[in-house]
């Protein structure tokens, strides 16, 4: 295909995305340095780089940071090793069991995410059943505090997103090199050693997919931290999404907001660049 | 793997699987149960498992009054969506031209959900499902339309170009929403376009592009570059191969990518929540029952929840096919 046929098929894509990506976050660089509210929207006022600088002396933006790394820190690897646990539990299973499990199992990620968090608030509300097993188990009173909204919020993460990794693993599973399989059968490898040198080298490279996108996914996870923040507003559970949100829309600093949001573009660098990378090596050498 | 043979072995992987199926259903079923509760029941701090349903909390959230005869009514729209369903599903048993089929049936549908708010007295969250449906169906609409030429086109070009499309939209597939959502706000006003479908259609086509165009192109990738050319050769441009042969192969393919392309802007919330100021689709209406002080939103709540789940889970019990093999096809690909 030449040049110019490429230009002219994708051409509609190319100019929607420079127009509304490219350029957006050009702006985004240019609003973060003007003063600006709902009230003043088409006449910012040049501050230059005043929002930049107030955004990192900010503590509770930092605070918001850190929870957003210990949010992370515990799901990324939840979604891994459940995902894949239960992927392998599934593989067992044959004919229409199977697919009435994965359906079952993947309502929680096919639903509306805000939808899905409002339904695990019902559990934990003041008549909510999960609440009521709580307090007759432990036999204390559940009360929303920091810590609590912040359990509840990465175990949130944790129930909605594993279904992802599951059916990943689960397709990768169906593509098991069989002949490997059976030799190592012959040689008298237990299941645990077929799981640990040729089931887990296969799926590597999907783990490494898994990691990546849930990594920067997990990163701007907003809906739900927005839901469940809500609980208790004395003590705010935020990511630095919902910080930012809180900065545009409650405090109507839109200027501020969009400084922090270009502040948390470079965050995500540091594992968007290895990604691009890799993706980049990868296309060229299939061209 | 080979599978578990023992007994003991394979009731202990049912028990599991069980166990995390219950895990995944408890909030959908646990929010089912209040939907049909009166408020006094499903406030009860000890969970009441024994009680006389009501429909009155989908009541309160459809509808401003209750009409005269609601069961006569309830069956004939009922009937008319049913019939309306039927038709779409056997349209290719059906011995008449499958676009005149189609076309009758869409057509229909609409019709019904115009009738409706001139039979009953509806609240505003069937204006927010309506909304719900012209923005999912204009994102879908433009953002197939350009992905595929996208997608084909990226497919077959060798260049340079080609890759860094490519690369530039999965970077613009990881930035957070916030980044551009800003923007669009500033854009929407300085255009006067706040409130509107057509912003909020726009904005979802470009933030999803990156996503579309990378899942249709490997889809175009499996199509063998013979099929065209054979086409070109009998003197066919590009163009007409393109629509005459390549796109319907393609169909499974536009499919599995308009499912998501669904999902993605049915579930969209923060890009309408800024861009909307009464239009609202149903993920920012439902939003609005948290946080509230009126004890009416628990049950309310859980009737909006359950009422937007419905559609979806329809859609996925028909394309569950494709679902699972779009979320496997971009994964294994990587």
């Amino acid at each position: 295909m030449e040049r110019r046929i490429f230009l002219g098929f994708a051409g509609p894509s190319i100019v929607v995305m420079c127009l509304l990506m490219v350029m957006p976050l050009i702006m985004a660089i240019w609003l973060g340095m003007h003063f600006m509210t709902f009230d003043n929207v088409l006449e910012p006022q040049w501050v230059g780089l005043r929002n930049f600088a107030a955004a990192l002396g900010d503590e509770r933006f930092w605070q918001s940071f850190s929870f957003t790394a210990l949010y992370i820190a515990v799901v990324v690897p939840s979604w891994i090793v459940i995902g894949f646990v239960v992927a392998l539990l599934l593989d067992q299973v044959t004919g229409l069991a199977r697919g009435v499990y994965l359906s079952i199992f993947l309502l929680p990620f096919v639903i509306v995410p805000i939808v899905g968090t409002i339904m695990f608030r019902q559990l934990f509300e003041p008549s909510g059943l999960l609440r009521w097993l709580y307090q007759e188990l432990l036999n204390e009173r559940f009360r929303y505090t920091e810590q609590t909204v912040k359990s509840l919020i990465l175990f949130h993460g944790i129930w909605y997103v594993t279904p992802f990794t599951l059916v990943v693993y689960f397709a990768g599973l169906q593509t098991l090199p069989q002949d490997l399989m059976e030799a190592s059968g012959i040689d008298g490898a237990t299941r645990l050693q077929k799981i640990r040198h040729i089931v887990i080298p296969h799926v590597r490279s999907l783990t490494l997919f898994i990691l990546l996108f849930s990594i920067m996914d997990s990163y701007r996870v907003f809906d739900s931290v927005f839901v469940l923040t809500g609980l208790n507003p004395l003590y705010k559970a935020n990511t630095i999404m919902t910080y930012t949100y809180q900065t545009a829309t409650q405090l109507e600093r839109l200027g501020r907001a969009n400084a922090m949001a270009v502040l948390t573009i470079i965050g995500i660098m540091v594992v968007l660049i290895p990604n691009l990378y890799l993706s980049w090596k990868e296309q060229i050498a299939e061209r | 793997m080979d599978p578990v043979t023992s007994r003991p072995g394979r009731l202990l992987i049912h028990v599991f699987l069980i166990v995390f199926a219950i895990y995944s259903f408890v909030p959908f079923m646990w929010t089912a149960l209040q939907s049909v509760k009166k408020l006094r029941d499903a406030s009860s701090r000890t969970p009441k498992f024994l009680f006389s349903p009501t429909l009155e909390n989908y009541e309160d959230l459809w509808l401003r009054s209750t009409p005269e005869n609601p069961e006569t009514l309830a069956f004939f729209l009922l009937l008319a969506l049913v019939l309306l369903v039927c038709l779409l599903i056997f349209a290719q048993h059906i011995p008449l031209r499958r676009d005149l089929v189609y076309g009758v049936a869409i057509l229909g549908l609409v019709a019904l959900l115009w009738l409706i708010p001139q039979l009953l007295d509806t609240a505003s969250f069937y204006d927010y499902f309506i909304n719900t449906l012209i923005v999912t169906a204009g994102t879908i609409l433009v953002s197939i339309s350009i992905g595929c030429l996208a997608g084909y086109a990226l497919a077959r070009y060798a260049g340079l170009l080609g890759v860094v499309v490519l690369i530039a939209a999965l970077a613009f597939r990881a930035l957070p929403r916030l980044a551009y959502v800003l923007p669009y706000y500033w854009i929407g006003s300085a255009l006067n376009l706040i409130d509107s479908h057509i912003l909020v259609i726009i904005t979802l086509v470009a933030v999803n592009q990156p996503f579309t165009i990378w899942m249709l192109r490997s889809f175009f990738m499996e199509i063998p570059k013979d099929l065209e050319e054979s086409a070109m050769v009998d003197g066919a441009g590009r163009l007409v191969a393109f629509f005459r042969v390549i796109i319907p192969v393609m169909w499974p393919g536009i499919v599995a990518t308009a499912l998501f392309t669904l999902l993605l802007a049915y579930n969209e919330f923060l890009l309408v929540r800024i861009l909307t100021q009464t239009n609202w689709t149903l993920p920012v209406a439902i939003s609005r029952f948290t946080g509230g002080e009126d004890p009416r939103h628990l049950t309310l709540a859980a009737a909006a929840a359950v009422s937007s789940t419905v559609p979806i889970v329809i859609v996925i019990l028909f394309f569950q096919k494709q679902l699972i093999k779009g979320l496997s096809a971009g994964a294994v690909k990587g």
